[in-house]
Protein backbone atom coordinates (compact mmCIF):
# COMPACT_ATOMS: atom_id res chain seq x y z
CA UNK A 1 0.00 0.00 0.00
CA UNK A 2 3.18 2.60 0.10
CA UNK A 3 2.69 3.56 -3.24
CA UNK A 4 -0.28 4.62 -2.68
CA UNK A 5 -0.10 6.05 0.35
CA UNK A 6 2.91 7.89 -1.76
CA UNK A 7 0.47 8.84 -4.78
CA UNK A 8 -1.74 10.40 -2.57
CA UNK A 9 0.56 12.36 -0.33
CA UNK A 10 1.63 13.70 -3.98
CA UNK A 11 -1.33 15.00 -5.36
CA UNK A 12 -2.46 16.49 -2.11
CA UNK A 13 0.38 18.61 -2.25
CA UNK A 14 -0.76 19.84 -4.99
CA UNK A 15 -4.45 20.71 -3.59
CA UNK A 16 -2.52 22.20 -1.20
CA UNK A 17 -0.84 24.55 -3.34
CA UNK A 18 -4.31 25.52 -5.54
CA UNK A 19 -5.85 26.07 -2.18
CA UNK A 20 -3.32 27.94 -0.80
CA UNK A 21 -2.98 30.21 -3.44
CA UNK A 22 -6.93 30.78 -3.67
CA UNK A 23 -7.23 31.21 -0.26
CA UNK A 24 -4.10 33.94 -0.32
CA UNK A 25 -6.28 35.91 -3.42
CA UNK A 26 -9.19 35.93 -0.88
CA UNK A 27 -7.23 37.11 2.02
CA UNK A 28 -5.87 40.06 0.39
CA UNK A 29 -9.32 41.29 0.04
CA UNK A 30 -9.05 40.54 -4.35
CA UNK A 31 -10.60 37.82 -5.79
CA UNK A 32 -8.17 37.40 -9.37
CA UNK A 33 -8.08 39.49 -12.20
CA UNK A 34 -9.99 38.06 -15.14
CA UNK A 35 -8.45 36.37 -17.45
CA UNK A 36 -9.04 35.04 -20.91
CA UNK A 37 -9.76 31.41 -19.52
CA UNK A 38 -10.86 32.05 -16.18
CA UNK A 39 -14.43 32.72 -14.24
CA UNK A 40 -12.62 32.99 -10.64
CA UNK A 41 -13.15 36.36 -10.05
CA UNK A 42 -16.63 35.64 -10.79
CA UNK A 43 -16.61 32.26 -8.72
CA UNK A 44 -14.25 33.77 -5.77
CA UNK A 45 -16.58 36.91 -4.92
CA UNK A 46 -19.55 35.00 -4.72
CA UNK A 47 -21.31 33.72 -1.69
CA UNK A 48 -20.59 30.69 -2.15
CA UNK A 49 -16.56 31.41 -1.18
CA UNK A 50 -17.09 32.06 2.30
CA UNK A 51 -17.97 29.18 4.59
CA UNK A 52 -19.16 30.57 8.29
CA UNK A 53 -16.86 33.37 7.85
CA UNK A 54 -14.41 31.26 6.64
CA UNK A 55 -12.70 31.40 2.74
CA UNK A 56 -13.60 27.87 1.52
CA UNK A 57 -10.27 27.87 -0.27
CA UNK A 58 -8.77 28.17 3.04
CA UNK A 59 -11.05 25.15 4.47
CA UNK A 60 -9.96 23.33 1.25
CA UNK A 61 -6.27 23.91 1.99
CA UNK A 62 -6.41 22.69 5.69
CA UNK A 63 -8.31 19.62 4.14
CA UNK A 64 -5.56 18.96 1.52
CA UNK A 65 -3.00 18.92 4.45
CA UNK A 66 -5.16 16.78 6.72
CA UNK A 67 -4.68 14.24 3.87
CA UNK A 68 -0.89 14.83 2.70
CA UNK A 69 -0.43 14.04 6.67
CA UNK A 70 -2.36 11.16 7.26
CA UNK A 71 -1.24 9.63 3.63
CA UNK A 72 2.46 10.34 4.86
CA UNK A 73 1.61 8.74 8.05
CA UNK A 74 -0.18 5.60 6.46
CA UNK A 75 2.92 5.52 4.17
CA UNK A 76 5.35 4.93 7.54
CA UNK A 77 3.13 2.14 8.36
CA UNK A 78 0.69 3.94 10.63
CA UNK A 79 -2.59 2.00 9.83
CA UNK A 80 -4.90 4.13 11.55
CA UNK A 81 -4.06 6.85 9.52
CA UNK A 82 -4.31 4.87 6.46
CA UNK A 83 -8.06 4.00 7.79
CA UNK A 84 -8.99 7.85 8.18
CA UNK A 85 -7.80 8.67 4.59
CA UNK A 86 -11.08 6.92 2.86
CA UNK A 87 -13.76 8.57 4.53
CA UNK A 88 -11.83 11.93 4.38
CA UNK A 89 -11.47 12.02 0.45
CA UNK A 90 -14.47 10.79 0.23
CA UNK A 91 -16.23 13.62 1.83
CA UNK A 92 -14.01 16.01 -0.51
CA UNK A 93 -15.20 14.36 -3.40
CA UNK A 94 -18.83 15.02 -2.71
CA UNK A 95 -17.81 18.78 -1.66
CA UNK A 96 -16.23 19.07 -5.14
CA UNK A 97 -19.02 17.38 -6.89
CA UNK A 98 -21.02 20.15 -5.06
CA UNK A 99 -18.92 22.93 -6.13
CA UNK A 100 -18.67 21.94 -9.64
CA UNK A 101 -22.45 22.01 -9.87
CA UNK A 102 -22.43 25.54 -8.14
CA UNK A 103 -20.47 26.94 -10.89
CA UNK A 104 -21.88 24.90 -13.45
CA UNK A 105 -25.92 26.08 -12.71
CA UNK A 106 -25.87 28.50 -10.38
CA UNK A 107 -22.83 30.65 -10.40
CA UNK A 108 -22.86 29.71 -13.66
CA UNK A 109 -19.02 30.42 -14.38
CA UNK A 110 -15.85 28.09 -14.45
CA UNK A 111 -12.46 28.51 -12.22
CA UNK A 112 -9.59 27.29 -12.94
CA UNK A 113 -8.06 26.70 -10.12
CA UNK A 114 -11.45 25.42 -9.00
CA UNK A 115 -11.41 22.63 -10.91
CA UNK A 116 -7.75 21.96 -11.07
CA UNK A 117 -8.78 21.12 -6.82
CA UNK A 118 -12.00 19.24 -7.98
CA UNK A 119 -9.48 16.88 -10.24
CA UNK A 120 -7.12 16.58 -7.76
CA UNK A 121 -9.57 14.84 -5.42
CA UNK A 122 -11.08 12.83 -7.62
CA UNK A 123 -7.57 11.47 -8.10
CA UNK A 124 -7.27 11.36 -4.90
CA UNK A 125 -10.44 9.19 -4.34
CA UNK A 126 -9.29 6.98 -7.35
CA UNK A 127 -5.73 6.51 -5.94
CA UNK A 128 -7.46 5.43 -2.10
CA UNK A 129 -10.33 3.88 -2.93
CA UNK A 130 -8.23 1.35 -5.74
CA UNK A 131 -5.56 1.10 -3.22
CA UNK A 132 -8.05 0.08 -0.48
CA UNK A 133 -10.43 -1.88 -2.02
CA UNK A 134 -8.91 -2.74 -5.31
CA UNK A 135 -5.60 -4.01 -5.16
CA UNK A 136 -4.26 -6.43 -2.55
CA UNK A 137 -2.11 -5.41 0.40
CA UNK A 138 0.10 -7.80 -0.68
CA UNK A 139 0.59 -6.23 -4.10
CA UNK A 140 1.50 -3.02 -3.89
CA UNK B 1 14.55 7.84 12.98
CA UNK B 2 12.33 5.96 11.04
CA UNK B 3 8.94 6.81 13.18
CA UNK B 4 9.78 10.23 13.77
CA UNK B 5 10.41 11.26 9.74
CA UNK B 6 7.20 11.72 8.64
CA UNK B 7 6.37 14.16 11.38
CA UNK B 8 9.15 15.72 9.99
CA UNK B 9 8.33 15.81 6.28
CA UNK B 10 4.73 16.89 7.60
CA UNK B 11 6.03 19.39 9.39
CA UNK B 12 8.37 20.60 7.26
CA UNK B 13 5.41 20.96 4.56
CA UNK B 14 3.40 22.86 7.15
CA UNK B 15 5.98 25.31 7.33
CA UNK B 16 6.29 25.87 4.28
CA UNK B 17 3.10 26.25 3.15
CA UNK B 18 2.51 28.47 6.16
CA UNK B 19 5.97 30.53 5.25
CA UNK B 20 4.34 31.38 1.10
CA UNK B 21 1.19 32.15 2.64
CA UNK B 22 2.71 34.91 4.81
CA UNK B 23 5.13 35.70 1.89
CA UNK B 24 2.09 36.47 -0.25
CA UNK B 25 0.34 38.48 2.07
CA UNK B 26 2.57 40.49 4.30
CA UNK B 27 1.98 44.21 3.22
CA UNK B 28 2.92 44.95 0.19
CA UNK B 29 6.07 48.33 -0.38
CA UNK B 30 3.70 51.14 -1.60
CA UNK B 31 6.03 51.30 -4.94
CA UNK B 32 4.81 48.74 -7.80
CA UNK B 33 7.31 45.46 -7.77
CA UNK B 34 10.65 45.89 -9.70
CA UNK B 35 9.72 43.89 -13.28
CA UNK B 36 12.09 45.28 -15.75
CA UNK B 37 15.62 45.77 -15.64
CA UNK B 38 16.51 49.34 -13.92
CA UNK B 39 16.57 52.81 -15.77
CA UNK B 40 18.28 55.76 -15.98
CA UNK B 41 17.72 58.10 -12.78
CA UNK B 42 15.16 61.09 -13.90
CA UNK B 43 15.94 64.52 -13.60
CA UNK B 44 14.33 65.26 -10.12
CA UNK B 45 13.47 61.77 -9.23
CA UNK B 46 14.08 60.88 -5.80
CA UNK B 47 13.94 57.21 -6.30
CA UNK B 48 17.03 54.69 -6.91
CA UNK B 49 17.16 52.77 -10.28
CA UNK B 50 16.66 50.43 -7.73
CA UNK B 51 13.43 51.02 -6.99
CA UNK B 52 12.59 52.41 -9.91
CA UNK B 53 11.22 50.01 -12.92
CA UNK B 54 11.60 50.96 -16.66
CA UNK B 55 8.69 52.52 -18.27
CA UNK B 56 6.89 50.37 -20.94
CA UNK B 57 6.50 51.67 -23.99
CA UNK B 58 4.22 49.03 -25.83
CA UNK B 59 2.38 50.09 -29.62
CA UNK B 60 0.34 53.14 -29.54
CA UNK B 61 -3.75 52.53 -28.30
CA UNK B 62 -6.76 53.94 -29.61
CA UNK B 63 -6.02 58.11 -30.42
CA UNK B 64 -7.43 60.41 -28.94
CA UNK B 65 -7.61 57.96 -25.91
CA UNK B 66 -10.50 58.47 -23.45
CA UNK B 67 -8.59 60.30 -20.38
CA UNK B 68 -9.69 62.56 -17.84
CA UNK B 69 -6.94 64.68 -15.90
CA UNK B 70 -4.41 67.25 -17.12
CA UNK B 71 -2.15 66.01 -19.76
CA UNK B 72 0.47 67.10 -17.92
CA UNK B 73 -0.43 65.43 -14.90
CA UNK B 74 2.20 63.52 -13.08
CA UNK B 75 0.46 60.52 -12.37
CA UNK B 76 -0.64 58.79 -15.35
CA UNK B 77 -2.82 56.24 -14.85
CA UNK B 78 -3.75 53.83 -17.93
CA UNK B 79 -6.67 51.11 -17.50
CA UNK B 80 -6.96 48.40 -19.09
CA UNK B 81 -10.15 47.14 -18.51
CA UNK B 82 -13.20 44.37 -19.37
CA UNK B 83 -16.65 45.84 -18.64
CA UNK B 84 -17.92 42.75 -17.76
CA UNK B 85 -15.23 41.77 -15.40
CA UNK B 86 -15.92 42.25 -11.78
CA UNK B 87 -12.84 43.45 -10.25
CA UNK B 88 -12.72 46.17 -13.26
CA UNK B 89 -16.39 46.90 -11.59
CA UNK B 90 -14.96 47.03 -8.10
CA UNK B 91 -11.96 49.27 -9.38
CA UNK B 92 -14.11 52.11 -11.28
CA UNK B 93 -15.61 53.83 -8.03
CA UNK B 94 -11.88 53.14 -6.76
CA UNK B 95 -9.89 55.49 -9.35
CA UNK B 96 -13.43 57.67 -8.86
CA UNK B 97 -12.14 58.37 -5.37
CA UNK B 98 -8.90 58.87 -6.41
CA UNK B 99 -9.65 61.60 -9.46
CA UNK B 100 -11.15 63.24 -6.85
CA UNK B 101 -8.70 62.96 -4.07
CA UNK B 102 -5.76 63.99 -6.75
CA UNK B 103 -7.06 65.94 -8.86
CA UNK B 104 -5.19 68.43 -11.06
CA UNK B 105 -1.91 65.89 -10.59
CA UNK B 106 -3.60 62.61 -12.11
CA UNK B 107 -4.50 61.68 -15.21
CA UNK B 108 -6.65 58.61 -15.90
CA UNK B 109 -7.18 56.59 -19.41
CA UNK B 110 -9.19 53.64 -20.27
CA UNK B 111 -8.15 51.54 -22.43
CA UNK B 112 -10.43 48.52 -23.60
CA UNK B 113 -9.64 44.89 -23.21
CA UNK B 114 -12.68 42.64 -23.64
CA UNK B 115 -12.18 39.38 -22.96
CA UNK B 116 -13.37 36.87 -25.22
CA UNK B 117 -14.98 34.67 -22.70
CA UNK B 118 -16.89 37.45 -21.09
CA UNK B 119 -19.87 37.14 -23.45
CA UNK B 120 -21.08 41.11 -23.60
CA UNK B 121 -17.74 42.53 -22.89
CA UNK B 122 -17.14 43.34 -26.76
CA UNK B 123 -20.99 44.81 -26.94
CA UNK B 124 -20.14 46.66 -23.70
CA UNK B 125 -16.92 48.07 -25.21
CA UNK B 126 -18.41 48.88 -28.33
CA UNK B 127 -21.39 50.73 -26.80
CA UNK B 128 -18.73 53.22 -24.87
CA UNK B 129 -17.00 53.72 -27.41
CA UNK B 130 -20.15 54.46 -29.68
CA UNK B 131 -20.76 56.59 -27.15
CA UNK B 132 -17.08 58.42 -27.47
CA UNK B 133 -18.36 59.37 -30.55
CA UNK B 134 -20.75 61.49 -29.44
CA UNK B 135 -18.11 63.11 -26.66
CA UNK B 136 -19.61 60.80 -24.16
CA UNK B 137 -17.90 57.90 -23.33
CA UNK B 138 -17.44 58.52 -19.62
CA UNK B 139 -20.90 58.91 -18.88
CA UNK B 140 -21.97 55.62 -20.90
CA UNK B 141 -18.09 54.13 -19.06
CA UNK B 142 -19.72 54.92 -15.64
CA UNK B 143 -23.39 53.88 -16.29
CA UNK B 144 -22.09 50.45 -17.86
CA UNK B 145 -19.97 49.87 -14.82
CA UNK B 146 -22.27 51.19 -12.23
CA UNK B 147 -25.30 48.86 -13.55
CA UNK B 148 -22.86 45.82 -14.27
CA UNK B 149 -24.88 43.77 -12.08
CA UNK B 150 -27.77 44.49 -13.74
CA UNK B 151 -26.69 43.98 -17.37
CA UNK B 152 -24.25 41.07 -17.26
CA UNK B 153 -27.10 38.34 -16.36
CA UNK B 154 -29.48 39.13 -19.23
CA UNK B 155 -29.49 37.92 -22.98
CA UNK B 156 -30.29 41.37 -24.87
CA UNK B 157 -27.35 43.34 -23.55
CA UNK B 158 -27.68 45.70 -26.72
CA UNK B 159 -31.12 46.86 -26.00
CA UNK B 160 -30.43 47.48 -22.47
CA UNK B 161 -27.27 49.97 -23.54
CA UNK B 162 -29.56 51.00 -26.23
CA UNK B 163 -31.82 52.52 -22.75
CA UNK B 164 -28.43 53.69 -21.54
CA UNK B 165 -27.60 55.47 -24.93
CA UNK B 166 -30.84 57.10 -24.54
CA UNK B 167 -30.68 58.25 -20.50
CA UNK B 168 -27.67 60.08 -21.53
CA UNK B 169 -28.73 61.86 -24.42
CA UNK B 170 -27.27 60.84 -27.20
CA UNK B 171 -28.58 60.65 -30.75
CA UNK B 172 -29.53 56.76 -30.85
CA UNK B 173 -29.79 56.27 -34.39
CA UNK B 174 -26.08 57.77 -34.83
CA UNK B 175 -24.88 55.50 -31.80
CA UNK B 176 -26.49 52.53 -33.51
CA UNK B 177 -24.64 52.87 -36.86
CA UNK B 178 -21.19 53.64 -34.54
CA UNK B 179 -21.85 50.61 -32.82
CA UNK B 180 -21.06 48.71 -35.77
CA UNK B 181 -19.16 50.82 -37.40
CA UNK B 182 -15.44 50.43 -38.47
CA UNK B 183 -14.38 53.37 -35.89
CA UNK B 184 -15.07 51.60 -32.72
CA UNK B 185 -14.02 48.41 -33.70
CA UNK B 186 -10.74 49.78 -34.82
CA UNK B 187 -10.31 51.31 -31.55
CA UNK B 188 -11.69 48.70 -29.83
CA UNK B 189 -9.00 46.74 -31.85
CA UNK B 190 -6.04 49.27 -31.45
CA UNK B 191 -6.61 49.51 -27.21
CA UNK B 192 -6.40 45.79 -27.04
CA UNK B 193 -3.49 45.09 -29.53
CA UNK B 194 -1.92 48.04 -26.95
CA UNK B 195 -2.35 45.65 -23.75
CA UNK B 196 -0.85 43.18 -25.50
CA UNK B 197 2.28 44.23 -26.55
CA UNK B 198 2.18 45.85 -22.50
CA UNK B 199 1.78 42.26 -21.23
CA UNK B 200 -1.92 42.51 -20.54
CA UNK B 201 -3.18 39.37 -19.34
CA UNK B 202 -6.46 39.95 -17.63
CA UNK B 203 -8.16 42.61 -16.12
CA UNK B 204 -8.09 45.10 -14.37
CA UNK B 205 -4.48 45.66 -15.41
CA UNK B 206 -3.22 49.12 -14.26
CA UNK B 207 -0.16 50.82 -15.57
CA UNK B 208 1.06 54.47 -13.45
CA UNK B 209 3.30 56.41 -15.57
CA UNK B 210 4.48 53.31 -18.05
CA UNK B 211 4.66 50.73 -14.84
CA UNK B 212 2.54 47.94 -13.86
CA UNK B 213 0.58 48.51 -10.57
CA UNK B 214 0.41 44.87 -8.83
CA UNK B 215 -2.94 43.97 -8.87
CA UNK B 216 -2.81 43.80 -4.73
CA UNK B 217 -2.33 47.76 -4.67
CA UNK B 218 -5.11 48.50 -6.11
CA UNK B 219 -7.07 48.70 -3.06
CA UNK B 220 -7.88 52.28 -2.47
CA UNK B 221 -5.70 52.56 0.38
CA UNK B 222 -2.90 50.90 -1.42
CA UNK B 223 -2.96 52.64 -4.55
CA UNK B 224 -3.10 55.77 -2.69
CA UNK B 225 0.14 55.15 -1.22
CA UNK B 226 1.22 54.23 -5.14
CA UNK B 227 0.31 57.30 -6.08
CA UNK B 228 1.71 59.49 -3.09
CA UNK B 229 5.15 57.65 -3.41
CA UNK B 230 5.14 57.89 -7.34
CA UNK B 231 4.20 61.87 -6.74
CA UNK B 232 7.56 61.98 -4.64
CA UNK B 233 9.60 60.22 -6.73
CA UNK B 234 8.76 62.94 -9.38
CA UNK B 235 8.88 65.74 -7.45
CA UNK B 236 5.20 66.78 -7.21
CA UNK B 237 3.14 67.46 -3.64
Amino acid sequence: MRKVYIAAALLSLIGIADALYLTVEHVTGQSVKCTIVSGCSEVLSSPYAVVAGFPLAGIGAVAYFTVFSLATLAAFGYRAAGTLLTPLVTAMFFVSLWLIYLQAFVIREFCQYCLLSAAVTTALLVVVVVGRFVLKPASV
Amino acid sequence: MKRILPFIIILVVLGAALGSAWYFTRPNPATPTVTQPAPPPSPGSQSTPAQQPVARQGVPGAEPAHSIGPANAPIHLEEFGDFECPPCGMLHPILEQMHEEFGERLRITFREFPLANHQHARTAAAAAEAAGIQGKFWPMHDLIYERQNVWKTQFNTRAIFEDYAREIGLDVERYNRDMDGNLVTQRIFQDSRRGQSLGVQGTPTVFMNGREVPFENLAPDKLRLVIMKELQAVGSK
